[in-house]
């Protein structure tokens, strides 16, 4: 049985250096998820955090410079909190005015959201949806839910 | 039609409860009648979801969009192959794909020829027909797949564009079969509880189940990376989205089961393990499908909000708790005569590293799934757990298995002495360390790439020297030319040299995801027509911007040149597609695929003055993983195809045979 004992005491290591792996990792590789008023109001807290946050697209304020490939706009929420967005990278399909943009970055001092990624999220998911239908509102109150992928 | 395919589901239903209860009744009172009358309901149950699922596709063939599925998931003009393929574009019909795999799975070992006679059978049916009831009551009464509208649409939604490719046809097949499957050892091992029969005949049976689900499982994941490469646009195969991760747990655990059952043959241990590893991988699929159709996290594969994941979260936990049930009450059974551990240094401890790492991995997995629900039941923020955090924890322990898999197969079985080691891994160590210095001198300086392919290095040769002993040996004996013994040898031990392949395959499949993971280029650029961007070897010119049309789609495309060191590869296209019934456009990725790399190029955006803005990526070594892929197909098909296996399956002849 003392083999038997001491062979489990090897598995306990193994199993206890994958906890300790997880446990390390966690906190270094995970971020934030906020509400757009949250962060425009405590931008300050969130310095140092990965962000994950969304919000309305504004169609007019996308300034879209291809020579750089940096993407500027304005995302806003249904109180009219307002989040100056700067991207280093192509602009999504799909880009505009009321489309949900979901943004993952970080928050500069100077209140601007600096964003690794974003993508837009569509009211339907699998469904097609016929235009026609199509209700304005319907974005609105699926912007408490929590982003999912759709196109880059 | 509309009649007939609720007839068939609700006769479908009807007759899975007319089968447990008969079922039950056969086994308690012991009259073979009632048992085989059972057998027959099983036959029947399978006929009527057959025939539900034919008249779906006939449905979605013909286009009838008067029924909510059928307009919800296609339109006219789609090619008839997605057409049909929208039977599992959507929850009820994914469904009742899901059970008619079910019930195709219960039948055959119901009137499987191996398993004649054998007492477990009325136990596994009874189990399974427990599943199908769950299903048929789902579909019956929560996802109804006929449901009809009460006008008719003069054309359907259509299909999602990204699902409009030929990965759509094949991944949910695959990965519904492999999760299906998983059902099936579950209910052999249940049943080999119940009866309390501790022989390894089920063991037999099961592993071969274990294996097929498996490879179905593995296919699954393979061909929805595949597609995701080729449909996505974002130049990656795997994004640890919390249905892929679904998937990928039910993966790892049956991985385990598949070899510490070894063990159990070989020594009788471990059977508690085994047995709740089964569970596990069974409860994960059930859990990964609540995930998938509850919508409480969300993801790409998500389907449309519904109250579905409930159903599958409350059989999940009544399933479990009767595992776990039985498992407890038979625990006695399966505490003796249990073998030990007689040295450390041995294929058996070998095998239990490889456990734990697998069993680890599927729990990191899990933590990071999950955590994310955890972390706001617990203290009300969101948080979000990225691609980072499964990196950093699963490269280690991918590392640890390739190690462990590179050193199992010259380990002996018992104990291995000292003199046994140095001949069997002085000359594969040497190597593969001559290997990583040659690494490090050619340029490649990453540390996981030289030691990841380091220790790859170390499996091919230990692998290499396996085949040729065995040939050697064989040799020796009846003087055959080396293919003949190679090919005898293999087809004498088709579960040993099957392994050995997939496990040739696996190492494949981690050079790619090494290769590709730490040594990618990517570059973004906005070009005028007549330009070109330079990234490594390749110039790329961009010549022109047109467009075509395709049916009721408008297709934007760019003729790109391109040129490898100087010398012309030809024009390639990448293109954005425009779609008639769908707002969202979609990348159509132009690839030229090397066994060195791919050069990966997406069309961006563009201005109207001309310019276009593209992606260029060059992902080195992607198609070993796929070569990798084929190699483990082949490998699992080699170690479970009808060879000499069959005869020496042992006909049953244990404990209390009463009916069967």
């Amino acid at each position: 049985m003392k083999k038997n004992t001491l062979v489990m005491i090897g598995g306990f290591a193994i199993a206890g250096a994958i906890l300790l792996l997880l446990l390390a990792a966690t906190p270094a590789s995970s971020g934030v998820e906020l509400k757009l008023k949250e962060l425009v109001e405590n931008g300050e807290k969130y310095r140092e955090n990965y962000i994950t946050v969304e919000g309305l697209l504004i169609e007019e304020s996308i300034k879209w410079n291809a020579d750089e490939i940096l993407l500027e706009f304005e995302v806003q929420d249904e109180e009219g909190n307002r989040l100056r967005v700067s991207h280093q990278g192509v602009r999504p399909d799909n880009f505009s005015e009321g489309v949900i943009a979901i943004l993952q970055g970080f928050i500069q001092e100077d209140g601007t959201f600096e964003a690794e990624t974003v993508k837009t999220r569509c009211p339907s998911k699998y469904e097609g949806e016929d235009m026609e239908n199509y209700d304005p509102e319907f974005h609105k109150d699926k912007l408490d839910k929590s982003p999912e992928e759709g196109t880059d | 039609m509309y009649l007939l395919g609720n007839a068939a589901i609700y006769l479908g239903l009807a007759m899975a409860v007319y089968s447990l209860v008969i079922l039950m009744a056969g086994i308690k009172t012991k009259q073979q009648r009632l048992v085989n009358s059972g057998k027959g309901g099983v036959l029947a149950v399978f006929i009527c979801t057959a025939v539900a699922a034919a008249v779906l596709l006939y449905l979605l063939g013909t286009s009838q969009f008067v029924y909510e599925y059928v307009n919800n998931y296609t339109s006219s003009e789609l090619p008839m192959g997605y057409k049909l393929a929208a039977l599992w574009a959507g929850n009820s019909g994914s469904l009742l794909l899901w059970t008619f795999f079910l019930t195709m799975y219960t039948a055959m070992i119901a009137y499987s020829r191996k398993m004649k006679g054998n007492p477990m059978v009325p136990y596994i049916s009874a189990i399974l027909l427990v599943n199908t009831i769950f299903f048929y009551i789902v579909l019956g009464f929560v996802a109804q797949p006929f449901t009809m509208l009460d006008y008719v649409p003069a054309e359907g939604r259509g299909l999602n564009p990204m699902l409009q490719n030929p990965g759509m046809i094949v991944h949910p097949v695959t990965l519904y079969l492999g999760y299906v499957g998983l059902a099936v050892p579950f209910a052999f091992a249940m049943a080999a509880l119940i009866l309390k029969n501790m022989d390894d005949f089920w063991i037999k049976m099961t592993r071969r189940w274990t294996i097929i689900a498996w490879l179905f499982l593995t296919l699954g994941n393979i061909l929805g990376g595949q597609w995701a490469y080729v449909e996505l646009g974002w130049g990656g195969y795997w994004a640890w989205d919390p249905v892929e991760n679904a998937s990928f747990m039910p993966w790892l655990t049956a991985t385990a089961f598949l070899h510490s059952v070894m063990i159990q043959e070989r020594k009788n241990m471990l059977k508690v393990w085994n047995i709740s590893l089964i569970i596990l991988s069974y409860a994960l699929t059930l859990f990964g499908t609540f995930l998938v159709r509850s919508g409480v996290l969300t993801s790409v594969h998500a389907f449309a909000d519904s109250n579905l994941g409930m159903y599958f979260l409350i059989f999940m936990g009544i399933a479990v708790v009767g595992a776990l049930y039985v498992l407890m009450s038979r625990y006695h059974l399966l505490k003796r005569s249990a073998g030990e551990f007689t040295s450390f240094v041995s294929k058996e401890s070998s095998f239990l590293i490889n456990n734990l790492l697998l069993v680890g991995s599927a729990f990191a997995v899990f933590w990071g799934t999950i955590f994310p629900l955890v972390s706001e039941a617990v203290r009300g923020t969101k948080v979000t757990v990225g691609i980072p955090f499964f990196n950093t924890v699963q490269a280690p322990i991918l590392l640890g298995m390739m190690f462990v898999m590179a050193v199992c197969p010259l380990l002996a079985w018992q104990r291995s002495s000292a003199k046994n080691l140095k001949k069997n891994f002085l000359l594969p160590s040497i190597l593969s360390l001559a290997g990583m210095t040659l690494m490090v001198t050619l340029g490649i300086q990453k540390a996981w790439a030289v030691i990841g392919y380091g220790v790859i290095i170390f499996l091919f040769i230990t692998h290499y020297f396996e085949f040729y002993r065995g040939v050697k040996a064989r040799r020796k004996m009846t003087k055959e030319r080396i293919p003949t013994a190679l090919y005898k040898l293999m087809t004498k031990n088709r579960r040993r040299y099957g392994g050995y392949i997939v496990h040739i395959g696996i190492a494949f499949i981690a050079m790619g995801i090494i290769g590709s993971q730490n040594y990618d280029v990517e570059t973004m650029k906005t070009l005028k027509p007549g330009e070109s961007v330079d990234i490594e070897d390749y110039r790329i010119t961009y010549e022109r911007l047109d467009q075509r049309s395709e049916g009721i789609n408008d297709i934007v495309y760019a003729d790109l040149t391109v040129f490898k060191n100087g010398e012309r590869l030809g024009v390639f296209q990448p293109e954005k597609i425009f779609y008639g019934n769908w707002d969202q456009p979609s990348s159509e990725v132009a690839l030229q695929t090397s066994i060195a790399e791919d050069l990966y190029m997406v069309l961006s955006t563009w201005e109207e003055n001309g310019t276009a803005t593209f992606i260029i990526k060059i992902n080195p070594m992607i198609s070993w993983l796929w070569i990798g892929s084929v190699m483990v197909v082949i490998g699992s098909l080699f170690a479970i195809w009808n060879g000499r296996y069959q005869n020496i399956t042992p006909k049953y002849t244990g404990v209390m045979k009463e009916v069967a």
